[in-house]
């Protein structure tokens, strides 16, 4: 029985782990390019400025009077940028010809880099404009002595210089930087730090004790 | 008996844990404007040629986006079964004058790309560039960020 658990408390732990960083993917859309008759560098300058930061914040330019307008936008459930889109213009004899480019990470991203584009390139030279889909909000972090979770600060009960940060991704660090994962499974948690440790969560979510340690959180 | 039972699947569950790789930061979406590059005297046809030769020598394959000539050139890198693709690329050619401008803009997941969008956008202008050298040397080129 004990080692049936040992088993399903590692596999969960391996399903966690390269769940986090499987198949996401760059889409990249680049097919959409508008040559305009008339109008200067400047002028689309400006136009590509506006149809970014319709979609995304703070559109700079690669260098001044280049005409090349990019810009990024966070994701806040990762903290990480997951679209980008860009407008590079070239001045001709006559006009200018401006091409479109985006890029998505997909799923993080909530729409594609295709739909983005479209967008952008519509709000430029004129055209039906689709509601993109917003961002979604970050993760909030737990807090308190929950008994579904071990995120928080914990200190060990026989020695109270060793303290561990549990995450919310699974992950501990203890006070020397040394990193390992943790696992909850009903009351019963599997720590892995120097090995794997099962123990119990108290009904108050507040101690931890069994394989060798005896820890309490800060709540 | 059973205590050698409690050792092994300790030891085996113990090994899973260390082969896991560790949880990683997300991966961030990069994407880059690469050079800007006027060529004079030659037409798009050759922007074309050495648009599909600079991509496939980066990723393998290239296609053009669209029917006809467009001008418009894109390719991705082969995912695998731990990730999607990560890196992607396209090359813009477009007839000016007597000559033509060319733009390359690139996007990659780092990590676990291993390079970034500007340095992928360097690799296939340097590409683009061995293979339009054969025919004329590129008159004015800007750089992109």
């Amino acid at each position: 029985m004990g080692k049936h658990r040992l088993f399903v408390a590692a596999l969960l732990l391996g399903t966690l782990c390269c769940g986090a960083i499987a198949l996401a993917s760059v889409d990249l859309s680049a097919g959409i390019r508008y040559v305009s008759p008339s109008g200067t560098l400047a002028d689309c300058s400006a136009k590509a400025k506006a149809a970014i930061e319709a979609y995304l914040p703070g559109a700079t330019e690669a260098e001044a009077g280049s005409g090349e307008w990019m810009a990024t936008a966070q994701n806040p459930a990762t903290g990480a940028p997951s679209a980008a889109a860009a407008v590079r213009c070239y001045p001709l004899p006559k006009g200018y010809v401006a091409t479109f480019l985006c890029s998505v990470q997909l799923p993080l991203n909530p729409y594609g880099a295709s739909a983005l584009c479209l967008d952008v390139a519509h709000k430029f030279y004129g055209g039906a404009l689709t509601p993109l889909a917003s961002m979604p909000s970050p993760t909030p972090v737990p807090s308190g002595c929950a008994t579904t979770n071990l995120v928080g600060n914990w200190t060990s009960d026989d020695n109270p210089k060793l303290t561990f940060k549990m995450g919310l991704d699974g992950d501990v660090t203890d006070s020397d930087g040394v990193s390992g994962n943790w696992n909850i499974d009903g009351n019963k948690v599997t720590l892995t730090y120097y090995g794997n440790h099962t123990m119990t969560l108290s009904p108050d979510g507040k101690h931890l004790r069994g394989g060798g340690y005896s820890l309490t959180r800060q709540c | 008996m059973k205590a050698f039972r409690h050792r092994t699947v300790f030891l085996a569950a113990g090994l899973l844990a260390a082969v896991v790789p560790p949880l990683e930061a997300p991966a961030a979406l990069d994407m880059a404007l690469g050079a800007q590059k006027v060529v004079q005297n030659q037409p798009v046809s050759a922007c074309n040629q050495a648009a599909r030769t600079a991509l496939t020598s980066v990723f393998g394959g290239a296609q053009e986006i669209g029917s006809g000539n467009t001008g418009e050139w894109q390719a991705y890198n082969a995912g695998d079964t731990a990730n999607g693709v990560t890196q992607s690329a396209a090359v813009h050619c477009y007839p000016v004058g007597d000559g033509y401008v060319v733009t390359f803009t690139c996007a990659a997941q780092v990590p676990p790309s291993t390079d970034s969008a500007a340095a992928l956008c360097s690799k296939i202008s340097a590409a683009f560039d061995g293979k339009t050298s054969a025919m004329l040397p590129l008159t004015t080129s800007a750089g992109g960020r």
